[in-house]
């Protein structure tokens, strides 16, 4: 995005930001829905005296002759007990049906979210004052309580509103609460405080403008509340009697023998109205929620549709290696643009107790590389070319179940992030056994106990540990649990995804060391996905750097260090402190990769490319074999070859 | 008092009160984050913070901050003590110290864009309707290394990737010209090959703007050229602070001896022998008895876990808290 299409003025901010607002919003089939029902209501309300064919006021002059008429060409929606037009009041009525659900739920929202607001951020004896205020108005139920009050005070329109209002916080409170925590734990507002910032300013600047969506969420929801609640009133006779809201319309007519008389239209029609507005309002809401509250959008790792020609491709695999990946191109292809080239041309190849480095970048492509090789790539990821042989099978085109046999028991997957993968109200034990039940059904029920002592043992977890809770073990210890899990079934090879980053230095030397006997003791084979250079010359054979989808530089650790021909290759090495070297100063690579959908024209890393000839950037350059253990795509190579 | 005598910290506490260990106790238990430690920052020096998670760093940034209350010890800036303010007095030195946060993706409010967040530290400050305003703004920005300046002013956070979210946050403390900057494992989260651009970019600004840099974080390696000292803390205490090359080429304290073997180096050749340390950083509730790092030395003796070990002095500038150095 450039700086031309920001908008310069304030006011055109806003409007920007409303307009990113519709287009999501549009998108959203059942909040348009809602939108058009309110809107279809609102303007009838708004234009009543001219759509409406009878006045309201025009009451008296009904003769007996006029009362319960059934619907004719004179009456649309037929006459009431009084000789009224029903659809003319209708009309009139939604505007006070409105009126009284806005102002009501106008009133709620204020009072709801300062209290909400209050208790969550504040905190202490004010939260326990209030939080405890709205549970005692919780358990009073409402309607009951309204009624008494109504009954108690002039039944007038003022009254109804402020008795709904003043009843329909509690929820809102209780939401705004807890978004107010959510919002106040976060780094930011601590980071206001560091600045020097004091609670009021922190309030409007940091806290409202994130409790905003779902107020406007909760907002919507109150509104047809409390038109319920104003129709409830209403229809046990404790509305405004001058005031024709649809309620008061139900009212008469159930009151004045509209039933006996078999006048439907008299009831129906008010009863309608209602239900089309609180639809609408409702539609609406979830529509506002699913904008506004990012959380609700779901993203599911789902297995990746195949376009590759079951002939395609003649290479058969080598009975040497266990994986071998061969020129594996990955697109993500989403409607109406162009597919976004994710991973192009990759090839590795992988032998028994050998470990791998998966290095580069983040946005380099390494994670859809690694989920690809089981085809748990997300829904728009397409494999469109190559081959991934395991125990020479082709996994790209194998059938689901029979990939399905392959997943954890041949090839499984320590994830990132081992909080986030454990479920935590469960034991660690209890999620081992699920994962050696879920893969390996037949496995006999007795023995399960033991395997999974066994496998703790194995990541170096004592037995005592097993019933523990993932909140209860530290970092370190979830992480060789979720390699415990991976190991459940005797997979021959192991994906593991960035499994030191988030940790201490020697937390992450504990588990390096940990996989590293492992692949000696068990013979597995490791894919290390990681963008940490040093973990990778610590215990990896070989190294396959990748940039921007592509293969940069394959060969064998040692050659990668010592005699590196990529640059990209070179300048991550110069990126890294080496402490051999203390005093040396640290370079950086300007720029960052190139965005999937954006990617150059030539080599993708040439746009950061101290090395670049005017030729790398309109040619991308082929894969170059340098030894037969050692590759690199560069156009530096072919020149000086 | 001395000129170098900065910014002083003696024997500061920080303990929280985790509740009684069962419900007829009436023994309160507490967690010892900050269990002592002493040391002095001098006019725009880079020391290094290093030491685990749970080794009471991150704690040891919020009290020098004043986001935390210590519980004892004391705090001086430039001669004035600063340990216990009220929000007023506070204010004053807040301009003085500012942090960097660990996260760039947590520590910027999404809702704002990067203008509101550079402008706001002048707001809070009072400095809002300064003619130059938005020229400190856009100097803020450009020395933190986003230029030019007005292409950035309008976007938002989302709209930057991490390392220009980290900049961000740099120039928000930078706005205010302050004396010290605080930064809180500001590289953890980013990229090996960003990491460079954060670190060479806070060695820059202390010699452009005599910025003091308290750089904390669990990775030696990455502290390497840019710190002039390092002290090395391990639950609640600093146990060993020596200058850089001092520490790095020549470690005393057996925790920093392994630390260093830790440290992955770039080169399969020099692949070495690495001391790794059994387990994880005790529970700070429960502080081993003498020395606190006694049951995890590779090289403890039965002494180690009966006598606190003082600081024995390598030489002027390098001390270290272990046993096996006391003659």
């Amino acid at each position: 995005m450039e700086s031309t299409t920001q908008p310069p003025e304030p006011q055109n901010q806003w409007m920007a930001r409303f307009l990113e607002f519709w287009q999501t919003f549009k998108k959203n089939r059942n909040g348009l829905i809602g939108l058009g029902m309110l809107a279809f209501i609102l303007l009838l309300a708004i234009f009543a005296p001219v759509i409406a064919p009878y006045d309201s006021s025009s009451t008296t002059s009904a003769g007996l002759s006029d009362i319960y008429n059934p619907p004719s060409a004179q009456h649309w929606f037929g006459t009431d007990d009084a000789g009224q037009d029903v659809f003319s009041n209708f009309i009139f009525g939604a505007r006070i049906s409105l009126t009284v659900g806005f102002f009501a739920a106008f009133i709620s929202i204020i009072i709801g979210g300062v209290f909400g607001l209050v208790a969550g951020f504040f905190g202490g004896r004010w939260e326990n004052f209030i939080m405890r205020f709205t549970d005692i108005f919780l358990v009073i139920p409402d309607l009951p309580l309204m009624v008494v009050i109504v009954a108690l005070t002039k039944p007038s329109l003022l009254n109804i509103i402020f008795v709904i209002g003043l009843l329909g916080w509690t929820t809102t409170a209780r939401v705004v609460r807890s978004q107010t925590l959510a919002v106040k734990s976060r780094k930011f507002v601590l980071r206001a405080r560091a600045i020097g910032a004091g609670k009021g300013h922190i309030v409007i600047h940091h806290i409202l403008p994130l409790v905003m969506p779902i107020l406007v969420v909760q907002a919507v929801l109150v509104v047809s509340l409390a038109i319920l609640n104003e129709s409830a009133l209403s229809f046990i006779g404790l509305g405004d009697p001058t005031a024709l809201s649809w309620g008061q319309m139900l009212n008469y007519a159930f009151g004045r023998g509209a039933m006996s008389t078999g006048a439907w239209w008299a009831l129906v029609v008010p009863g309608f109205g209602i239900v089309w507005v609180v639809l609408g309002l409702t539609l609406l809401g979830q529509g506002l929620e699913k904008v506004l509250n990012p959380r609700l959008e779901t993203h599911h790792l789902m297995p990746g549709r195949l376009s590759v020609q079951k002939e395609a491709g003649t290479s058969a695999s080598n009975k040497e290696f266990l994986l071998e990946v061969q020129n594996l191109s990955i697109n993500y292809v989403t409607e109406g643009q162009a597919p976004a080239r994710a991973v192009e041309n990759v090839s590795f190849a992988l032998k028994e107790g050998e470990l791998i480095g998966l290095v580069g970048e983040s946005g380099c492509g390494k994670t859809t590389l690694m989920l690809s090789l089981l085809r748990l790539l997300p829904a728009a990821g397409q494999i469109v070319n190559g081959r991934v042989f395991f125990n020479g099978k082709d996994l790209v085109t194998l059938s689901d179940e029979d990939l399905n046999d392959i997943r954890w028991s041949g090839i499984s997957i320590v994830f990132q992030g081992a909080m986030n993968a454990l479920n935590p109200v469960r034991t660690v034990g209890d999620q081992i056994a699920e994962a050696i039940t879920k893969h390996l059904p037949a496995f006999p029920k007795e023995h399960l106990q033991t395997r999974v002592v066994e496998l703790l043992d194995l990541v170096g977890i004592a037995a005592d540990h097993k019933d523990n809770y993932p909140h209860q073990y530290s970092g370190g210890m979830r992480q060789r649990a979720m390699i415990a899990m991976a190991l459940a079934c005797n997979p021959q090879v192991i994906i593991a995804d960035e499994p030191t980053t988030a940790l201490d230095v020697m937390i992450q030397a504990q588990i390096l060391d940990l996989l590293d006997s492992l692949r000696k003791k068990l013979g597995l084979a490791i894919v290390f996905v990681t963008h940490d250079l040093g973990v990778v010359a610590e215990i990896c054979d070989k190294v396959l750097v990748m940039y921007g989808g592509v293969t940069a530089e394959y060969a064998d650790v040692d050659v990668i260090y010592n005699d590196p021909k990529h640059p990209y290759t070179q300048e991550l090495l110069k990126a890294f402190p080496d402490l051999t070297k203390p005093k040396k100063k640290l370079s950086s690579i300007p720029g960052y990769p190139p965005r999937l959908d954006a990617l150059p024209a030539g080599c993708r890393f040439a746009p950061r490319c101290p090395a670049a000839i005017a030729r790398c950037h309109t040619e991308q350059p082929a894969l170059h074999k340098i030894t037969d253990a050692h590759n690199a795509s560069c156009h530096l190579i072919e020149a000086s070859q | 008092m001395s000129k170098d005598d900065f910014l002083v910290v003696r024997g500061l506490k920080k303990f929280f009160d985790v509740g009684r260990p069962s419900l007829f106790s009436r023994r309160s238990r507490y967690l010892h984050a900050v269990d002592g430690v002493n040391f002095t920052l001098r006019h725009s020096e880079v020391i290094a913070l290093v030491g685990e998670s749970g080794c009471g760093k991150s704690t040891l940034a919020l009290l020098l901050m004043g986001l935390e209350d210590p519980t004892e010890g004391t705090i001086t800036y430039e001669g004035r003590n600063i340990t216990h303010l009220n929000d007023h007095e506070r204010k004053d030195v807040r301009r003085k110290i500012q942090m960097v946060f660990q996260d760039p993706y947590e520590s910027l409010n999404p809702t704002q864009t990067i203008e509101d967040i550079i402008t706001e530290p002048l707001i809070v400050h009072g400095f809002a309707n300064n003619a130059n305003r938005e020229e400190r703004v856009k100097k803020a920005l450009e020395d933190a290394g986003l230029k030019p300046a007005d292409v950035y002013l309008k976007r938002y956070p989302h709209e930057l990737s991490g390392g220009q979210r980290q900049r961000v946050v740099i120039a928000a403390a930078l706005v205010l010209e302050p004396e010290i900057i605080l930064a809180d494992e500001p590289v953890s989260m980013l990229d090996v090959s960003i990491r460079a651009e954060i670190i060479n970019l806070l060695a820059e600004l202390r010699i452009t703007r005599q910025i003091a840099v308290i750089f904390i974080t669990h990775d030696l390696g990455s502290v390497g050229f840019f710190a002039d000292r390092v002290a090395v803390m391990y639950l609640g205490r600093i146990v060993e602070i020596g200058t850089m090359l001092e520490v790095l080429e020549n470690p005393q304290h057996p925790y920093t001896k392994a630390l260093i073997s830790v440290i992955p180096v770039p080169n399969p050749r020099l692949r070495h022998e690495r001391i790794i340390l059994q387990g994880e950083t005790p529970n700070p509730i429960d502080i081993p008895t003498g020395c606190r790092f006694h049951p995890r030395c590779p090289v403890a003796l039965t002494a180690c876990n009966v006598s606190d070990p003082p600081f024995v002095a390598q030489s002027k500038t390098h001390q270290t808290a272990c046993l096996l150095l006391v003659k």
